[in-house]
């Protein structure tokens, strides 16, 4: 609807209209609102969508340039959100980072995020091997998993970049200057808080695998055991069905010294034996609570072992290749 | 996958504002506007000093709705109209909005939970099958 105001300056009169409206009279300007079924609003309002049809919808604007901004309230609001207590002089260094390109802090905050979440890694899982710590620092702190939690966080809305949308790299490199900033002026402690608060709670729900590529998991599961002199692994039939169909199911064991480490289903028995050393390998990295919870607890010796899975796959009148 | 982050912080508002309305007739007095200027008045200044995480405008807008619009730091945005609403209900549905994060409100599927689906193990075709019977084959 639009309304036609002008200032608002003293009323010297008020009169009605013969059309449905009514006309103020005021010293400089003549205000006059109609309230009827408007004759233009049809074909404005077809034309509109016809330019939005042929344009694509309009291009994003940054925050700042909507209306409501104000950046030295917003950037108040945005270290209170990340300290309790209100900290004097930390306005400044905020405002300072905000005002030039803090390369420094940036490169600061990246060897500390690094850091404390190398150290988280190797507290929580003690043992993982060092290339599973490196594979979780690279995701975590890597490019698309930073820029997701400042997207979150609001730090996009706090960036002054030329384009928009705001490019990966420097939302990671303002990200990593916050955090540059932030344990220069409450310290190392509440940097690490606030990075186990919001960037380390990224890895729940995944899967160890999903982050570490392993290549060749019985391999390396046969060296972790070499490591802590267990006998090596030997892969057991356990489950079978459908072997003759589509989807054949096999469950195959791993076991060393007749103990079981692991068992886990696959659609062949390779994949089957692969997947049961990916199970054997996170059975052998737990996290800290559940090693100091369970203790060493033996597994349940089975007493008679199953066939081995090369005679298993011979003598199974199933598979393809066996005498039926 | 949802941001979960922020165990420890509060709330995940980021700004609010509260667009008053300003009628221009002269024989009908707008009771929202005496009650939101109520608010504005006492309210305001309480809330944001209590929550001096979240920026809080203030703008009239002519003959509009009066309304707050809240902005979450996920980039949601919520609108809810305020005509005819006193002051207390108006201080009630911000502590509302505050403490909401901005993810999407969906359905509950279902009225219940539990950890602990299935006591005994949940039933597959492997449950209490002795493999000297063989594997599973079709008949």
């Amino acid at each position: 609807m639009v309304t036609r105001c002008g200032t608002q300056t003293q009323r010297t009169g008020f009169k009605s209209d013969a059309f449905n409206g009514c006309t103020l009279l005021v010293r400089n300007v003549t205000v006059t609102q109609v309230r009827e079924k408007k004759r233009w609003m049809k074909a404005y309002t077809y034309l509109m969508a016809k330019k939005l049809k042929l344009e694509g919808p309009p291009p994003p604007k940054p925050r700042s340039q909507k209306p409501n901004w104000d950046y030295h309230a917003e950037i108040q609001a945005f270290q209170n959100q990340c300290e309790r207590r209100q900290e004097l002089g930390v306005d400044s260094e905020l405002t300072a980072l905000a005002l030039k390109d803090n390369l420094e802090l940036c490169d600061r905050g990246e060897e500390i995020t690094r850091t404390f979440v190398a150290d988280w890694c190797r507290a929580s899982f003690p043992s993982l091997p060092d290339d599973g710590v490196q594979s979780v620092v690279e995701y975590l702190a890597g490019k698309s998993t930073i820029s997701y939690v400042a997207k979150n966080l609001g730090i996009e809305d706090l960036t002054m970049s030329a384009d928009f949308p705001i490019p990966e790299e420097v939302l990671y490199s303002t990200f990593m200057a916050v955090i540059g900033a932030l344990q220069e002026s409450s310290g190392a402690e509440r940097a690490g808080f606030f990075l186990r608060d919001f960037l380390v709670t990224q890895m729940i729900g995944k899967d160890l695998f999903d982050v570490w590529t392993v290549v060749n998991p019985m391999g390396l599961l046969v060296e972790e055991l070499k490591n802590k002199d267990i006998p090596l692994p030997e892969p057991r039939l356990i489950r079978s069905a459908g072997a003759s169909t589509v989807l054949p199911l096999y469950f195959v064991g791993l076991y060393s010294e007749k103990k079981l480490l692991a068992q886990a289903p696959g659609e062949s028995l390779a994949a089957a034996e692969e997947e049961a050393a990916r199970v054997a390998l996170r059975h052998m990295t737990p996290p800290l609570w559940l090693e100091l919870l369970v203790g060493e607890d033996a597994e349940a010796a089975s007493p008679e072992l199953p066939a081995p899975l090369s005679e298993a796959g011979r003598s199974d009148p199933q598979l393809p290749g066996s005498s039926g | 996958m949802p941001f979960c982050g922020g165990v420890r912080s509060g709330c995940s508002l980021s700004s609010d504002e509260v667009i008053g309305s300003r009628q221009k007739k002269l024989d009908e007095v707008s009771v929202s506007v005496a009650k939101l200027a109520d608010f504005i008045e006492e309210g305001v200044v309480d809330y944001a000093k209590a929550n001096p995480g979240t920026v809080v405008y203030v703008s009239p807008q002519g003959s509009r709705i009066p309304k707050i619009v809240a902005e979450y730091l996920n980039g949601k945005v919520r609108e809810e109209i305020i005509t005819s609403k006193t002051a207390p209900q108006i201080s009630e549905l911000l502590t509302k909005l505050t403490n909401q994060s901005g993810l999407d409100i969906i359905r509950i599927r279902k009225p219940f939970h539990t950890d602990a689906p299935s006591i005994q193990g949940q039933w597959h075709p492997f449950t209490n099958r002795p493999p000297s019977i063989g594997p599973i084959r079709p008949q």
